[in-house]
């Protein structure tokens, strides 16, 4: 039985550049039919990246060919989650992490805007109701932030 | 307990069990015949006809030139599928682990994906050659049940074998246990049929060759 | 843990409680439509689904168990978990992990089950053992089949945590001296999922759950009443170091040159190729790692009988002779010499017959040559 440090530690030559090429090519060209269908009649669409079976280099090759669009947007719910506009207007990369950071969900949206971005109607009512309550309170609490 | 259990475990015990016996019985069984005792003054010493008899093993493996023309498209067809089981049966990883888990020993194997090539080979000539014994008249009047049943027995092993390397619609289990069950078939019937060529071709070829060598002749 | 059970409430409600927003249990519910590889339009209808039921109740009862599968449902990750879960259901009886003990529990229990009668989902770990009267395993005085047959009465499903409740496991291993059986074996009128393994990864108890809650039905099962979206693959078939088995490059032993280069591990007793499990694609820990990964060999623990099929570090194509203490080398020589043995006795028996036979016809010959025929 060998030692732990007699174990030698292996360091493992980087993938070949370019990777399952033709994959990244095939997932490109599902987003722009599923764009054209979001042109045309306004259906949404998602795809679970997770899902897809792509290697390292083809992940990063997808995301350098949709790019970085004007919209960052970073949800802190239960861990940070960031959506993000591509480069391609309609195209969107939501990647939802944990509180440990550690990735929980990853998807690519074809919709005008990602629905978890929107406020929701109960949350709503709700906040509209603690937000009145905060301006009959005293003037101190009219200032600090409550929770609805 | 479930079917591959059965497969890999009683059945297995009793198939190897009766192959022994069997084998065990027709060797001794023939050993013991009585040779009719040749009164001739032999022609060579001891020595010589003793090497005469190996000598005819190796040259009784391939046919005489005269005859290659007739003989050797079955001959080249038998050689190649009995070197395409050997090589299935001795070379391929889960095999060696078996037969090291039975016999204690091990020996390094092929790369599983050309055994599955060799594999589809042997199954092309085996369906091959019993083609050419249902098609040619002389083979068909010869041919009796031993025959087509050593042929269906071991091309059972084959055909599960790979369905099961391939994970076909049954669950793995299954087809491993199916796959292991035709090879105990096979060891029960082996000493019982045709099979045994196995182990009486050499012998026999060699005896035919010392007798012929103690007159005299070669061949 | 709420007391008393009330489900009136919402999940939707029960999340706000906890401070838990829409968009927090979108993330949920994302992940975990994801793990289950639903589409990811799922993982919001499940969202919207939930936020306006109201939490159902559940019982987990725990029988002749060692706790691991227990253990193992409160690691999961997808995604922080405990709070999420546990606002999604009403827990409301688990004697592991509630805070009151006793009658006082007890009686929780009875009233759940009575008020939530026909819709509570019963969760159980452990066997449930039959012999000396089911006397091996009792709580509050009452024995665990009594327990089992009572609460499997009121339940809309039994979900089996842990192959020891939905196969027998350890305990049904040979010899199975407390007459041990799953509770396949004791229930049978009931919707049952088995959530096989020991134990099961989290991410497959919580998502199997969550799919039910969610649905009200049970998913697609297998031979075995296990989710095929969890158990549909064997480990070999999603494993990454099948491109090693393809090839032919197997570990001889622990830790040799084979081992370390992450060759395949099937001469080292996997048994991946027939263990359905999510463990190659899920993955322990939150995605970690698995058995296979971490240089063992899959022990095949979400199967029926694991435990008494031949040794753990046997190769799945080596011949499962059973005795324990001689090497099989020697079983076979032993059994291999003894065949031989009787074959040359009746291969004896065999010439012994012929060569009479010659004799007598030779000297029947001899008689009729000399009677001058």
């Amino acid at each position: 039985m060998s030692r732990l440090t007699e174990i030698p530690i292996r360091i493992e030559p980087a993938l070949p550049a370019g990777g399952l090429g033709g994959g990244v090519a095939a997932i490109l060209s599902e987003l722009a039919n599923l764009l054209q269908r979001l042109a045309d009649v306004q259906e949404c669409a998602t795809i679970d990246v997770r899902s897809l079976p792509m290697s390292p280099q083809d992940r990063i090759a997808l995301q350098h060919a949709l790019g970085e669009g004007e919209v960052q947007a970073t949800l802190d719910a239960q861990g940070l989650s960031s959506i993000r506009e591509t480069r391609v207007p309609g195209i969107w990369w939501v990647e939802h992490r944990d509180r440990d950071g550690e990735l929980m969900a990853e998807s690519i949206e074809v919709t005008r805007m990602p629905q978890i971005l929107m406020s929701d109607t109960d949350e709503i009512a709700a906040g509209a109701r603690a937000l009145r309550a905060q301006i009959t309170a005293s003037p101190a609490a009219r200032t600090r932030p409550q929770m609805p | 307990m479930d079917l591959l259990g059965f497969a890999r475990g009683p059945a297995l015990k009793v198939a190897i069990a009766i192959f022994c016996l069997g084998v065990a019985w027709r060797i001794v069984g023939f050993g013991l015949l009585r040779i009719r005792r040749d009164l001739n003054k032999p022609r060579a010493p001891i020595a010589k006809y003793l090497v005469g008899g190996l000598v005819t093993v190796g040259s009784r493996s391939w046919p005489h030139r005269e005859f290659i023309g007739r003989t050797g498209a079955g001959e080249a067809l038998g050689y190649s599928y009995h070197l395409g089981l050997f090589a299935v049966v001795l070379l391929f990883g889960p095999h060696i682990a078996f037969l090291g888990s039975l016999f204690g020993i091990t020996w390094p194997g092929l790369p599983s994906s050309l055994i599955t090539v060799i594999s589809v080979l042997t199954l092309t000539l085996f369906v091959a050659v019993l083609f050419r014994r249902v098609t040619n008249p002389v083979m068909r009047m010869l041919s009796n049940f031993d025959d087509y049943f050593s042929w269906l027995v071991t091309m059972l092993v084959l055909v599960t074998g790979l369905a099961a390397t391939a994970h076909l619609s049954a669950p793995y289990q299954t087809l491993l246990a199916l796959h292991i069950l035709s090879v105990d078939l096979l060891l029960v019937w082996f000493p019982f049929g045709k099979l045994m060529h196995a182990f009486y071709i050499f012998p026999s070829r060699a005896l035919n060759g010392a007798i012929l060598a103690r007159k005299g002749a070669t061949s | 843990m709420t007391a008393p059970a009330n489900s009136e409430i919402t999940v939707g409600e029960m999340l706000r409680r906890h401070g838990i927003s829409r968009r927090g249990f979108i993330k949920y519910c994302s992940a975990a439509a994801s793990a289950m590889a639903l589409p990811p339009s799922m993982g919001v209808a499940m969202a919207e689904r939930l936020r306006n039921a109201p939490r159902p109740s559940v019982v987990y009862l725990s029988f002749q168990e060692c706790t691991g599968c227990l253990e193992s449902l409160t690691r999961s990750f997808a995604p922080t978990i405990e709070n999420l879960i546990f606002n999604i259901i009403s827990l409301d009886y688990d004697d592991t992990l509630m805070a009151a003990a006793g009658d006082a529990a007890e009686s929780a229990r009875n009233k759940a089950m009575q008020d939530n009668f026909g819709k509570y989902v019963l969760l159980v770990d452990g066997s449930i053992p039959t012999g000396a009267g089911g006397g091996y395993c009792t709580a509050g005085g009452r024995s665990a089949v009594d327990t089992l047959r009572e609460a499997a009465k009121g339940a809309a499903a039994i979900v089996c945590v842990g192959t020891c409740s939905a196969f027998g496991g350890i305990p049904f291993a040979d010899p199975n001296p407390t007459g041990a059986w799953p509770v396949t074996a004791i229930v049978g009128d009931k919707p049952i999922i088995n959530v096989s393994g020991c134990p099961p990864i989290p991410e497959v108890i919580t998502g199997t759950l969550l799919q039910f809650v969610t649905t009200g039905k049970v998913p697609d099962l297998d031979e075995h009443l296990r989710p095929k979206v969890f158990f549909g693959n064997t480990i070999h078939d999603r494993c990454y170091r099948r491109p090693f088995f393809d090839e032919g490059k197997f570990a001889k032993s622990f830790d040799d040159e084979g081992a370390r280069n992450g060759w395949c591990l099937y001469e080292l007793g996997c048994k991946g190729p027939t263990t359905y499990n999510a463990c190659a694609t899920l993955k322990w820990n939150g995605g970690t790692s698995f058995p296979i990964e971490s240089g063992h060999g899959c022990l095949g623990c979400s199967e029926p009988g694991f435990w008494d099929k031949g040794s753990f570090y046997a190769a799945q194509s080596a011949a499962a002779w059973g005795k324990a203490g001689e090497s099989a080398p020697l079983q076979v020589l032993k059994l291999t010499a003894a065949a031989a043995a009787a074959g040359a006795v009746l291969g004896t028996a065999s010439a012994g017959v012929s060569r009479l036979r010659q004799h007598r016809s030779e000297q029947h010959a001899g008689d009729r040559e000399s009677k001058g025929e």
